[in-house]
């Protein structure tokens, strides 16, 4: 065989083979391929995040394997494997959403958000862009939500609320009712947020709010801002914080003897399983906002009640779920109901579906507002007894009578 | 004026805890001139070890960490002789790069092993205080404190006193030289970095007892490390103590009278001040300072 036509061969077989690698077309109708559909997600695995993205990470997989259970996701009339690609952002904005990117390169054009105001708020710009349509489940910043993106949807109550429903349960619940009120708060956006939020509401219900402190976002050193507020005595100090800096203000404080005749309340850290484990009995009678507890009303075909939900996760992950756990699977949950009732897995179809969703859940309801926050779900008060999260607030979900003063027994 | 007494105490508690991070940081680079990224992620693993000491066998923190010092010791002195050694000779950006690599390497090693899970070890003393009129001094903290001068106090006697640790300064200052006087430059090296290592894993038991962690905090600590060993100088056993101590008091002294925010801008600030006036560190030797110009 002569030399030109041994290359012509090679060439046409090199051809064929770059067409097959790089070929999108198995993949080009919103991440399905064969009988599967790929939703994809960056997840902070590893980093400052990772024990939050980690039990966001749960969630998903619950809902994956639920959904299967059930038969899988109707689409175009045939049947669906629900598969969530994973990729590990290292609890970075940046990373995050280069992998929102990589994943529109792949052809997957579903998107369940990363663990995290930055996180999500780096992706959503990148989801509109590209076309994608994204479920937020982990970034509550309201700021995320104010600039005009049509393709991002969150099944959690925004950021406003988290410290502002701690302060109404106090308002409701507390006898002797606290006067002053202080909030320590990391920096990042979601925590200024947070403590704008509460102050709004305290200021409205008649409380007497102190300067708020602030520190910089994952700090395990808040001694400075707890030696400032020791002696204004406030009665509740609220920390708008994360998991790191929750724990180090309980301990610090304890070191530092600065003791609220009311106690602590906290947002994000006192739900999640490793802060009793952390802080062991200092962590006794703390107040947390969470997005969900066993006792919400509502139930959905793939989950069930709050309580069925709580008894799957115990049993799959061998802890009770926390809040984080709740809004993943919320959040696969209306993204899968999004693709059932468009019937597609067509970005710009799920994403109409997803703003005419409005269901019952096992984690409340799912609707979504104009600016695609779930404004309709309210957040629950809990607070830590005997190491776990007991619901006091609101009234019809409490578990349990608030204990007051919250003060660590 | 209590709270500025309180904000004092507590800076240099935290700085002795610091301290004790940065020490095994500073004598590698000051004796092999080698900047080692992974003291974090290796004072992370002390931490862990002493967490499942205390755990499995319920040892005391205060007890364990001699465990954590011995493995990490081992580990340390290996991982010298069998990897570090061969770009021993490169220029420096090349063991930064191992290290580097090593870093990434063991923090996701232990969050496969651990996960990332936030961990403390429990003892019913470390987070209580002692009350000394309306200051408070906690205990954790100041046992940390008190171990860290005890160990600046017995490295200076070891590199002051012994042929082991003259040794090690000897070839720190020139390894061409300590080799024509029958010093053993690979082993010397294997040693320093092993006590350095050793001694970053008690650091990481006294963090676990008196704070909490988990495998990302390691970048962190390698930060620390860096800032104290370039504030308090190379060449110095004291210079680390100092460095931390220096740290401790500015970021206390920084949150008390300014925003809480401010306290990393602030440290650094003192970094350049300190790098404009004394480039070679508060008590650096000058002759150690040419290794601060990376």
């Amino acid at each position: 065989m002569d030399r030109i036509p041994i290359m012509a061969l090679s060439g046409a077989v090199t051809l064929v083979l770059v067409a097959g690698c790089g070929s999108r077309g198995a993949e080009s109708s919103g991440g399905v391929s064969g009988d599967t559909l790929t939703i994809g997600a960056s997840m902070s695995l590893t980093g400052s995040l990772a024990r939050e993205g980690q039990l966001t990470k749960e969630g998903y997989d619950l809902c994956v394997e639920k959904v299967n259970a059930a038969g899988g996701v109707t689409a175009g009339g045939k049947k669906l494997k629900l598969k969530i690609a994973y990729q590990d952002d290292t609890s970075k904005p940046d990373t995050a959403a280069q992998l929102v990117d990589q994943f529109n390169d792949k052809g997957t054009k579903l998107i369940l958000s990363s663990y995290g105001t930055p996180n999500t708020a780096a992706q959503a710009p990148v989801v509109e862009r590209n076309g994608q349509v994204m479920v937020d489940a982990g970034g509550a910043d309201d700021s995320i939500f104010h600039k005009g993106y049509k393709r991002t949807f969150a099944v959690l109550s925004p950021a406003s609320q988290y410290a502002a429903s701690i302060v109404q349960a106090l308002n409701d619940l507390a006898k002797p009712r606290p006067k002053k009120i202080v909030f320590l708060s990391a920096d990042d956006g979601f925590s200024k947020t947070v403590t704008n939020g509460g102050t709004a509401t305290a200021n409205k219900l008649g409380f007497t709010v102190l300067p708020s402190q602030y520190f910089p976002e994952a700090s395990t050193d808040v001694s400075s801002s707890l030696n400032k507020v020791k002696g204004q005595k406030p009665d509740v100090i609220i920390g708008s914080v994360h998991l790191v800096e929750g724990v180090a203000i309980i301990k610090q404080a304890h070191e530092l003897g600065v003791k609220p005749p009311g106690g602590f309340a906290e947002t994000v850290a006192p739900p999640t399983p490793d802060f009793p484990k952390t802080l062991g009995k200092l962590a006794e009678n703390v107040l947390s906002s969470s997005q969900w507890s066993p006792t919400v009303k509502g139930s959905d075909k793939i989950f069930g009640t709050a309580k069925q939900f709580q008894a799957d996760i115990t049993k799959k992950y061998g802890h009770t779920p926390d809040y984080h756990n709740a809004e993943a699977a919320a959040g696969c949950l209306a993204l899968t109901l999004a693709v059932q009732n468009a019937n597609s897995t067509d970005a710009n179809k799920v994403r109409d579906a997803l703003a005419k969703l409005d269901t019952m859940s096992a984690f409340g309801r799912i609707k979504f507002n104009a600016l695609g926050q779930n404004v309709y779900k309210t957040m629950s008060v809990i607070q830590v007894r005997h190491g776990k999260p007991v619901t006091v607030w609101p009234k019809d979900e409490a578990e349990a009578k608030l204990i007051w003063p919250g003060t660590a027994s | 004026m209590t709270a500025f007494v309180q904000a004092t105490v507590y800076g240099l508690l935290q700085g002795g805890l610091l301290a004790l991070v940065a020490v095994g940081f500073s004598m590698v680079w000051g004796v092999m001139n080698v900047i080692n990224i992974a003291q974090g992620a290796f004072v992370l693993l002390g931490a862990y070890i002493a967490w499942e000491v205390n755990a499995t066998f319920g040892l005391d923190p205060f007890a364990a960490m001699f465990v954590s010092a011995a493995v990490l010791f081992v580990v340390g002195y290996l991982v010298q002789r069998l990897v570090i050694n061969l770009v021993v000779n490169a220029p420096i950006y090349i063991t930064l790069l191992l290290t580097f690599g090593l870093q990434l390497l063991l923090v996701q090693g232990m969050n496969i092993v651990f996960t990332a899970d936030y961990r403390s070890i429990p003892t019913t003393y470390a987070s209580g205080s002692v009350s000394i009129g309306a200051v408070e001094v906690p205990i954790g903290r100041l046992l940390s404190f008190g171990l860290a001068v005890v160990i600046t106090l017995l490295l200076v006697l070891f590199v002051t006193r012994t042929r082991t640790g003259l040794s090690i300064m000897a070839t720190g200052m020139d390894r061409g030289a300590a080799r024509l006087m029958g010093i053993r430059a690979r082993h010397v090296y294997a040693l320093t970095f092993g006590l350095a290592i050793g001694l970053g894993g008690m650091a990481g038991a006294m963090i676990g007892t008196v704070g909490t962690f988990n495998p990302a905090d390691a970048g962190y600590y390698t930060l620390l490390s860096f800032v104290i060993a370039i504030l308090g100088g190379l060449g110095n056993m004291y210079g680390a103590l100092l460095g931390g101590l220096l740290l401790g008091l500015v970021e206390a002294w920084g949150g008390q009278f300014l925003s809480g925010t401010w306290v990393n801008a602030i440290a650094f600030a003192v970094l350049v001040l300190v790098l404009i006036f004394r480039p070679s560190g508060l008590v650096g030797k000058a002759f150690y300072s040419f290794r601060l110009e990376v």
